[in-house]
């Protein structure tokens, strides 16, 4: 069992708000993302429920025990850090050890654990390396040994794939994946890459400027965002919002933006005035017919799926997505028809807040 | 006329290698002119031409200096004030408590400073200005205060203050060392268990150690050749091969530059012998880590 809360948890560095009053409580045995952009308070969280950064006010408490005062080897927890963290004078094996040795455990049992932990990360062939001598993704599998030889209760994980390659990093996120499926221990985890959050997190904490914009399920976080912020943030390539104007108030709404006249759904509760309106590519129907008349700007294969970019005169380029490899039936100055499909219409007010639907 | 690419590299590693062995030169000079003398007879001291390498070879001046042989009965008076070995015991005494007080303190002093910011910037600042301070302007005061407590021509007085002169050196050069050590390499140690003093020695130690010699080496070359502080604090009971070295001036043929020369050479040799030992740790910490990954 193992349940972190955080109460009205605050940190400030002289002037700077770094984390405001959050309250937050992570399950035991879940895996919980952090993710924003950076200075938005994620990683300072993260190093105060570790010990390593005392709050400003609030408690933090694990399994209902109030921690605040205790030192981060007396938490139960396991740290993983961005730059692993290696200690460059000892083997990957006299590392993995180092936990154990500090916590008495006897010579041979402590050789059995570092053998059985990395036969469960895949790094039994370093062992007698130094950690000079292992690559990016290994070190990172040595820190991730390192830290599950210790059996803490805590996994925290600060942005510990940001220093990988893509590649590398798709194969450690399974790999953290599969590591929380076998333990059933509690991750917290940190990122500022939202494929990361959306592909690992039971539940991610949008946060930005020190307090939380949104939590929930990646699902939720995805197709249900409470604010401009996360709309942006999540998806790739991310939402097309459309700065613009709503006219005809409560009977038929109509939005104005750019090149485009949007009728709205009546299920909005809105008033006429200025809004930004967000549609995701792939809810953007591209075809021969459509209420929305555009030319095709350019054309983006992916393999899988085809991008189609247009211009509507707004900030940024409009996008839409199409399966397959379309080459053929899409090509640049191309007229076409566009229809958003009316679920996935998106409305924002103009402080950022999602404006919602009449119930 | 252009230049290839491999051409101009090669142009820059001739002129580059050209200044280093001038440099080379130039700085090697004086160690070769003092081994050399040391093993020249009276009259090639002087000569002129000046004589390299002398073709009679002696060493007499090794033999009066450090076997304490009297070769002229005009020199009684002055041999008595000569002790180089009783000097050498001082200095290496001396050196040894007052670099290792320096860099025992200022290691602990400075991963304070590293870490938990005990000295702000400033502060850094003017520890390090006041070893700026020309040692000339405080030895009056010192040297009173030192006849005062009882201090002057003592082994204790001397360490003191060479202690307190070379500790913001100390501080200074560890700090470099220890800034480098991640700070999250120890709160990895700390949060897999290890305390305090475990982190210290376990992690952050063994990382600096190289810079750590490096530091002693530098802090025991400047307490090992200190001399005007040495000079006016003691010169008779408590004498250093600095001071020492001033003494082998015949009062009728004025410098004994042979004498002198073989002496250097004793107090050269310690200093290279301690390089050598630590040789391994000199390279890695003189680069200041620039070296390591």
């Amino acid at each position: 069992m193992s349940r972190i809360e955080l109460t009205r948890l605050r940190k400030e560095f002289g002037p700077l708000v770094a984390v405001r009053d959050l309250d937050l409580t992570i399950e035991d045995g879940e895996f919980i993302v952090l993710v924003g952009p950076s200075g938005c308070g994620k990683t300072t969280t993260l190093r105060m429920i570790a010990g390593f950064e005392d709050p400003t006010a609030g408690e933090i408490r694990i399994d209902g025990r109030l921690v605040n005062e205790l030192e981060p080897r007396d938490r139960d927890l396991g740290m993983v850090f961005q730059s692993h963290a290696l200690f460059p004078h000892k083997t990957v094996a006299q590392n993995i050890e180092f936990g154990l040795r500090m916590k008495k455990v006897a010579a041979g049992e402590r050789q059995r654990r570092v053998r059985e932990v990395a036969d469960l990360v895949r790094i039994s062939h370093l062992l007698g390396k130094m950690p000079a001598q292992c690559s990016g993704g290994e070190s990172q599998r040595v820190a991730l040994a390192r830290t599950l030889v210790t059996e803490p209760s805590n996994f925290l994980l600060d942005e510990p794939l940001s220093s990988l390659d893509a590649k590398l990093r798709r194969e450690l996120r399974a790999e953290c994946d599969r590591l929380h499926e076998e333990l059933k221990k509690t991750f917290v985890y940190v990122t500022h890459d939202q494929e990361e959050a959306m592909t690992l997190a039971d539940r991610i904490v949008v946060m930005r400027d020190g307090i939380i914009e949104q939590m929930g399920s990646p699902m939720d976080i995805y197709g249900d965002p409470a604010s401009y912020f996360v709309a942006d943030f999540f998806g790739s390539p991310s939402m097309n919002l459309i700065g613009g104007e709503v006219t005809g108030g409560d009977g038929r709404p109509q939005f104005r933006g750019g090149r485009f006249v949007v009728d709205l759904p009546a299920r909005f509760a809105v008033r006429s005035g200025p809004v930004t309106l967000g549609i995701r590519p792939e809810h953007v129907r591209v075809g021969a017919e459509g209420p929305i008349r555009d030319t095709v700007k350019l054309v983006e294969p992916l393999g899988k799926d085809t991008l189609l970019y247009f211009d509507v005169e707004s900030a940024r380029p409009f996008v839409a997505i199409v399966e397959g490899l379309q080459l053929a039936n899409f090509r640049v100055g191309q007229p076409v028809g566009l229809t958003f499909t009316e679920d996935n219409i998106f409305l924002f007010a103009a402080d950022g807040r999602r404006i919602a639907d009449r119930a | 006329m252009a230049l290839t690419r491999s051409q101009k590299r090669t142009a820059f590693a001739t002129v580059r290698h050209a200044i280093l062995i001038v440099w080379l030169l130039i700085v090697a000079f004086p160690i070769f002119w003092m081994v050399s003398t040391s093993f020249k007879p009276d009259r090639e001291w002087f000569a002129w031409p000046p004589v390299y390498i002398s073709d009679d070879s002696t060493l007499d001046n090794y033999k009066i200096v450090w076997a304490g042989q009297s070769e002229y009965t005009e020199h009684v008076q002055t041999q008595s004030l000569q002790r180089p070995w009783e000097a050498l015991g001082n200095s290496a005494l001396i050196a040894a408590l007052a670099t290792t007080l320096a860099v025992g303190f200022g290691s602990v002093l400075a991963y304070g400073v590293s870490r938990h910011n005990i000295l702000s910037e400033g502060r850094m600042f003017q520890l390090l200005m006041l070893r700026m301070v020309p040692p000339i302007v405080v030895v009056a005061p010192i040297s009173i205060w030192y006849a005062f407590w009882g201090l002057l021509d003592s082994v204790f007085g001397l360490v003191v203050l060479y202690f307190l002169t070379t500790l913001p050196y100390a501080v200074w050069m560890s700090k470099s060392f220890i800034d480098e050590v991640p700070r999250e390499v120890e709160q990895a140690a700390e949060v897999l268990g290890a305390s305090r003093w475990q982190t210290i020695w376990e992690v952050v130690l063994p990382l600096v150690r190289s810079g750590l010699v490096a530091t002693f080496l530098f802090i025991l070359i400047l307490t090992w050749s200190e001399y005007l502080l040495a000079l006016l604090l003691s010169k008779t009971e408590v004498v250093t091969l600095p001071v020492e070295l001033s003494k082998y001036q015949g009062s009728t043929e004025g410098r004994v530059y042979g004498r002198q020369a073989a002496l250097a050479v004793g107090i050269t040799l310690p200093l290279i012998l301690v390089g050598l030992i630590i040789r391994k740790h000199l390279a890695r910490g003189f680069s200041f880590g620039m070296v390591r990954r």
